[in-house]
């Protein structure tokens, strides 16, 4: 790492990047030329969102704030803990811990990172992960390894199996960092009894293991509420997941990113909630205005995400889907599979929904809710429903009217690149173009984004696509 | 008054050197041939040509480098990490963190006051962080190894280049050229990819002491420069023969200290 990146406390500069971005709308035409030219490397990024609107604004707003949280914690008497994108941050919320999710953080850093998270990354493997760890935890946690970021007290992830490189980046980093760690053991199948009764058991060990580390009692009632708040992020997403059906759709294409970044780190937080009103406000409102969401005003091509989007760096890709008429209609990050949802109608016993009458019935909620993220369920495929993520996608993809299928990953990625290619042979097989991105969402030194972008651009032209 | 010789037989090159009382009095670089043992008869060659001697006068040799196995004329084989940590303490004697770029790999060392190994990591993967990988680039780019060191300093806008795969490097720089992007911007993006994955391996060991760099890469100014900068110290200079000979040499110098019973040459 390059010794003057180590003379700054990662999560201030984030903090007040995003937060000086989100004020930009704010200030006057000179006030707003003087502070792009103040940003140079972040002026790209920040023009994506604060041209997203107010959606674009305050999920930059939100995230400023929370890096600010992050910094007064422990003055603030609150706890941090390193989590993951395969188990949803509610419980904490409930128990006043901040969640630190690593793989979104780093997407976020990527985004507005001028050399991505590079030098973060390559501090994980000087430290001695390596270079083929999955690139989405290296990023923070390499900021979090050298100690430029906030500590966290405890770490909770899942175990091997979910995501295997999450686990075991967790692990090194428990290790090294000497922090106590719990591994969510997440059942081999879903939906039967006894599955769920160990997830459950699981759970409430897991709450023990955070009491003991916190010093606090789990609160079912301030759980209640947190799960209120979900229930109500839950039915909006469902409105605007709704929208994203429509050809043309009024969603533009970085609310995606905006939808699963917030929920994998803010889900049950009420700041969440007033974001995803203002979306669906706006997709509502452009609606009413017969405008699409693509600013380039045609919508010319679909896609469907199988996996995730491609992060770095400078929001290329999103910019990219904008300029090319592309609507993004989701990725396999964007469903929650929430009971009610128009796309889990076809997918009986897949659905969980939201049980607030007890403390047992709110633990059951958490655990299904947590069965049901896209690592832990259509990526895994659990043993008695193998071909979950071909069927998933599949049934996504006809539901948004996907007019191709795009793998995008990172090479890191055991559980993904072991069988995207049958997956790609049996997407063609139904009629969806496939393309696999051979690059990594999270570091551009693996295939630059100008290679990337011409072999997407090459791939709708073959296919006849664009 | 014995004559000792080393000789590294490298991927790219293979190199000799003939120590005289701890001095060099003859050595040489040449490109390697296919067969290792052709590659250090002819290194072998140059240097005594250039020393003025016979094989027969060379008391001692010790074999280095990928096709040390496979060398004819030499009484020992030794790896080449031992002899890069002897030859790096001879070229540099406060030297105590060694990184060798060479064709094929990339090492990073640590060495006590006698040049002896105390801890080394390599490159765990494809060409990318080796000397083939900015030949091939080279070569690509149209420029000698020599003028591609050069354009780091020249370049206003350097590129980002894929670096975990050789073959998708090239790939993009047949791309950026085609785009027209300055030959200094992608020569740059070239050395700094270059530097950042050596800086991994420099930083895992902990460097101390004086940082010097062995390989022919060391006469690369681009990704010497991009390296210090990344590592945030600088890179000692070797004064006293081409750091590309290093491995050579310190092949030399444990020649020498068998023959005068472990004796230092300098």
């Amino acid at each position: 790492m390059r010794p003057e990146i180590k003379e700054y406390n990662y999560d201030w500069l984030m903090g007040k990047t995003l937060s000086t971005a989100a004020r930009i709308p704010a200030g006057t035409k000179k006030e707003t030329e003087l502070t792009y030219r103040y940003i140079p490397y972040f002026k790209g990024a920040a023009e994506s969102f604060i041209n997203a609107g107010q959606p674009g604004i305050r999920f930059l707003e939100l995230l400023g704030k929370y890096y600010e949280n992050l910094l007064t914690a422990r003055d603030d008497g609150k706890i941090i803990a390193g989590t993951t994108f395969c188990s949803t941050p509610t419980i904490l919320y409930a128990m006043d811990i901040l969640p630190v999710t690593f793989e979104i953080l780093t997407a976020i850093g990527c985004l507005v990172w001028k050399r991505g998270m590079f030098d973060y990354m390559d501090y994980c493997c000087e430290v001695g992960m390596p270079e083929t760890s999955c690139s989405s935890q290296r990023g923070y946690l390499g900021a979090l390894l050298a100690g430029l970021s906030e500590d966290v007290e405890f770490i909770l992830c899942d175990t091997p199996g979910v995501c295997d490189t999450n686990a075991n980046a967790f692990a090194f980093a428990a290790g090294y960092l000497d922090k106590p760690f719990y591994q969510l053991n997440y059942p081999s199948v879903i939906g039967d009894d006894r599955s769920q009764k160990y997830h459950v058991d699981d759970y409430r060990e897991m709450v023990r293991f955070i009491e003991k580390q916190s010093g606090r009692k789990l609160d079912y009632g301030r759980l209640a509420e947190v799960l209120k708040e979900v229930d109500a992020q839950d039915a909006i997403t469902a409105d605007i997941e709704d929208m994203l059906m429509m050809v043309p759709t009024p969603i533009p294409p970085v609310f995606n990113l905006i939808l699963y970044a917030s929920r994998f780190c803010f889900a049950g937080h009420p700041e969440y909630t007033e974001l995803l009103h203002v979306m669906r406000d706006s997709a509502r409102q452009r609606i009413r205005d017969g405008i699409p969401g693509l600013s380039a005003g045609e919508e010319k091509l679909r896609i469907f995400l199988c996996y995730i989007d491609h992060y770095t760096v400078d929001m290329n890709f999103y910019d990219y889907l904008e300029e090319r008429g592309i609507a993004h209609t989701g990725s396999i990050l964007t469903r929650n599979f929430r009971d009610g949802n128009k796309y889990v109608e076809d997918m009986p016993s897949n659905a969980y929904a939201i049980d607030i009458s007890s403390p047992e019935a709110m633990l059951d909620t958490v655990a299904q809710m947590n069965a049901r993220l896209p690592m832990v369920r259509s990526i895994r495929g659990p043993y008695d429903r193998p071909g979950m993520w071909l069927e998933e996608s599949l049934a996504c993809a006809r539901l948004y009217q996907a007019d191709c299928i795009i793998y995008n990953g990172t090479p890191g990625c055991r559980n993904t690149w072991g069988m995207v290619k049958p997956f790609a042979r049996d997407m063609e097989k139904h009629g969806f173009p496939t393309h696999i991105m051979y690059d990594d969402a999270f570091d551009d030194r693996v295939e630059s984004w100008e290679t990337t972008k011409e072999r997407l651009d090459e791939f709708f032209h073959i296919r006849g696509l664009l | 008054m014995s004559i000792v010789a080393g000789c590294d037989v490298g991927s790219l090159t293979s190199k000799a050197v003939i120590l005289k009382n701890g001095r060099i009095i003859g050595s040489a670089i040449l490109k390697s041939k296919p067969r290792p043992r052709d590659s250090a008869d002819a290194a072998m060659a140059g240097a005594l040509e250039n020393a003025g001697l016979l094989q027969k006068e060379i008391v001692y040799c010790i074999g280095t480098g990928y096709g040390r196995e496979k060398i004819g004329f030499i009484d020992e084989a030794v790896s080449e990490i031992s002899c890069h940590g002897k030859g790096a303490r001879w070229l540099l004697p406060t030297a105590r963190t060694v990184i060798d770029i060479g064709g094929q790999d990339c090492k990073a060392m640590k060495i006590d006051p006698d040049g002896n190994i105390e801890r080394f990591t390599t490159n765990d993967k494809c060409a990318s962080g080796t000397g083939r990988f900015l030949e091939v680039m080279a070569r690509v780019l149209g420029v000698s190894m020599d003028e591609l060191g050069k354009l780091t300093a020249k370049a206003t806008a350097p590129i980002t280049l894929a670096s975990t795969c050789t073959v998708w490097a090239q790939a993009d720089i047949i791309k950026y050229l085609n785009s027209g992007v300055p030959i200094e911007d992608i020569g740059a993006g070239i050395n700094a990819a270059m530097a950042a994955r050596v800086a991994i391996l420099v930083n895992s060991v902990k460097p101390e002491g004086d940082i010097f760099m062995t390989g022919g890469v060391a006469k690369n100014i681009g990704v010497v420069s991009t390296l210090e900068k990344l590592i945030g110290r600088r890179i000692k200079k070797a004064r006293r023969a081409d750091p590309q000979i290093a491995g050579a040499i310190g092949a030399a110098l444990l020649s020498w200290e068998k023959v005068n019973g472990h004796k230092k040459a300098s």
